[in-house]
């Protein structure tokens, strides 16, 4: 009983201190003083160099939706219906959910440990002596680099993803890529799909920039406290991912 | 930097080092940037597969001590439990509801919804799901722990006392995460089945007797689950302790191994889900 209300009573904590800094990082962000050398070299720390995971992510993805969707077509013999069950998956969950957990594993977890170890050797205290404010100079250019790697990353992840599902289709299947092709535009998918999946990938962003950075602050106790925070941010942000899943795909329809 | 920093493709393979040294080092382009990307990603896999057999090795033929094995057990399977049992029940909510308002689209009838699912939770995603939350709940603890001992000298230690630091530290997290992950595996499938069927029943009036139907499900499909179960077991502790393992330089260090080992575990179970399930689907086809 102790126990469930003292981890009850840290989840609250955790929450609030993220609405926290989420309404820090608004402040910062509505009055432009967020530093902007440095939101470039996030973004192109967290955007580029996360290409090829994603990529891999991506194309094996969409592979595995044709492998489990084949034994449905063949027994079916609905060939035609292929490239809109891969499509439809692959649009609205599978590719924003996957590519959130890539990215969290890669972007939010270095992200906790870069700003665990600064904490750790005094350089946050050392930017406030110097008068820099560490929310604008450090926080928001993460924030915004991090929901933007993950905004784009999942329109690569989703056309990289129907590549692959088309690839398989005719490898395993003997499904043409045109007939493919039919299957994704023949009007059963909408724009409505894709924009499903890349307003996930907003709220994944900001959940995922939000825990990465209020874990990344909070560390305590030198190495093992960097390696501790690290594991608590990426389950932490994986759990956060799902439970939002659930309620957007709810709202948006 | 460390005096003795590793060689080069340790360190290729080591993921990104701190930024001074990416800064002195030279810039590789073209032919060269790609062949040493191939280099670094066999040397890792020769050094996966050689920590892999002498795991092996010792499972057989090492020290016996099932106190180490149920005190990891207790730690990757009890500890994961709640974080499994949230995402996994999310998981049945949100696939039972997709997968019902895209069936009505094309077929009214939804009596198959819960054969299908059923057929598909246990051929596929309670384990490829379950794993790559297992991959970053277990592999991040397994990188944190290993990785803290290697900055503060531990395993260093363990060395000068001729015990093999696999046969302490990575044995009894293998041993332990191939049984768990399976407990686990079942519990999350049966967590997404009673979420889904209890999501069919208030959004789409389909009964639970409707909804459990075991009719699709056959000895392929378990014993498919079953493999990836197995496999995904054995390469998350194989892969993070490697990355945990090959630690350097202080508590950026440990960070970058975390890293490592929760993005490569995750890729292990993709490139594994595709490579099983393709054998499958030729194989029971």
């Amino acid at each position: 009983m102790h126990q469930v209300g003292a981890t009850f009573l840290q989840i609250a904590a955790t929450v609030g201190g993220m609405a926290v800094l989420a309404g820090q990082i608004a402040t910062r962000v509505a009055t432009l003083r967020v530093d902007g050398a440095e939101f470039m070299r996030n973004l192109y720390k967290m955007g580029v160099k996360s290409m090829p995971i994603v990529a891999v992510t991506a194309l094996f993805t969409g592979a595995i939706m044709v492998i489990q969707a084949a034994p449905l077509v063949e027994r079916f013999g609905a060939h035609g219906l292929l490239g809109w069950g891969a499509g439809f998956g692959t649009l609205r969950e599978i590719a924003p959910l996957l590519t959130a957990l890539m990215i969290n594993g890669r972007v939010g977890a270095n992200n906790t440990a870069e700003l665990g170890t600064m904490v750790v050797t005094e350089q946050i205290d050392a930017l406030r002596v110097l008068a820099i404010d560490p929310v604008s100079f450090l926080i928001a250019p993460r924030f915004l680099a991090m929901v933007l790697t993950l905004f784009l990353s999942v329109i690569f992840a989703d056309a990289l993803a129907l590549l692959g599902a088309a690839f398989t289709g005719d490898l395993l299947l003997g499904v043409a890529p045109a007939v493919f092709y039919n299957g994704l535009t023949s009007g059963l998918l909408g724009i409505g799909d894709v924009m499903s999946g890349l307003v996930k990938s907003v709220v994944f962003g900001v959940v995922l920039a939000l825990s990465s950075c209020q874990y990344g602050l909070g560390v305590t106790g030198g190495a093992p406290g960097v390696g501790r925070a690290v594991n608590a941010t990426v389950v932490a942000s994986a759990a956060g991912i799902f439970i939002l899943d659930y309620f957007v795909s709810f709202t948006l329809d | 930097m460390p005096p003795s920093h590793p060689s080069i493709p340790d360190r290729a393979s080591a993921g990104p080092p701190s930024s001074e040294l990416r800064d002195l080092a030279p810039e590789q382009s073209g032919v060269a940037a790609v062949g040493s990307a191939a280099l670094s990603l066999f040397a890792s896999a020769r050094e996966l597969y050689s920590l892999f057999v002498r795991t092996l090795y010792y499972c057989a033929k090492g020290r016996r001590e099932p106190g180490a094995v149920l005190v990891q057990m207790y730690e990757i399977g009890n500890k994961s439990l709640f974080f499994l049992t949230v995402v996994m029940g999310f998981i049945g909510m949100i696939m039972v509801f997709q997968a019902g308002q895209q069936a009505k689209r094309v077929i009214p009838d939804l009596t198959m919804l819960g054969a299908t699912y059923l057929e598909l939770l246990i051929r596929d995603l309670a384990a490829s799901i379950g794993a790559l939350m297992l991959a970053t709940r277990v592999g991040a603890g397994i990188a944190a722990e290993i990785g803290s001992m290697v900055v503060t000298e531990q395993v260093d230690a363990l060395r000068m006392c001729a015990a093999d630091p696999i046969d302490y530290l990575i044995k009894p997290r293998f041993i332990a995460s191939l049984l768990m992950t399976t407990c686990l595996i079942v519990w999350s499938a049966a967590v997404a089945f009673t979420t889904g069927m209890v999501t069919a029943y208030s959004m789409f009036d389909v009964s639970p007797e409707t909804f459990m139907n075991v009719s699709l499900v056959d000895a392929g499909d378990l014993a498919t689950g079953l493999a990836k179960c197995l496999a995904y077991g054995a390469a998350i502790p194989i892969v993070s302790g490697h990355s945990g393992l090959s630690t350097f330089g202080g508590s950026e260090g440990v960070g970058w191994a975390t890293t490592r080992a929760v993005v490569n575990s995750s890729l292990a179970v993709i490139v594994l889900n595709m490579l099983i399930s393709a054998a499958a689907f030729l194989i029971f086809r």
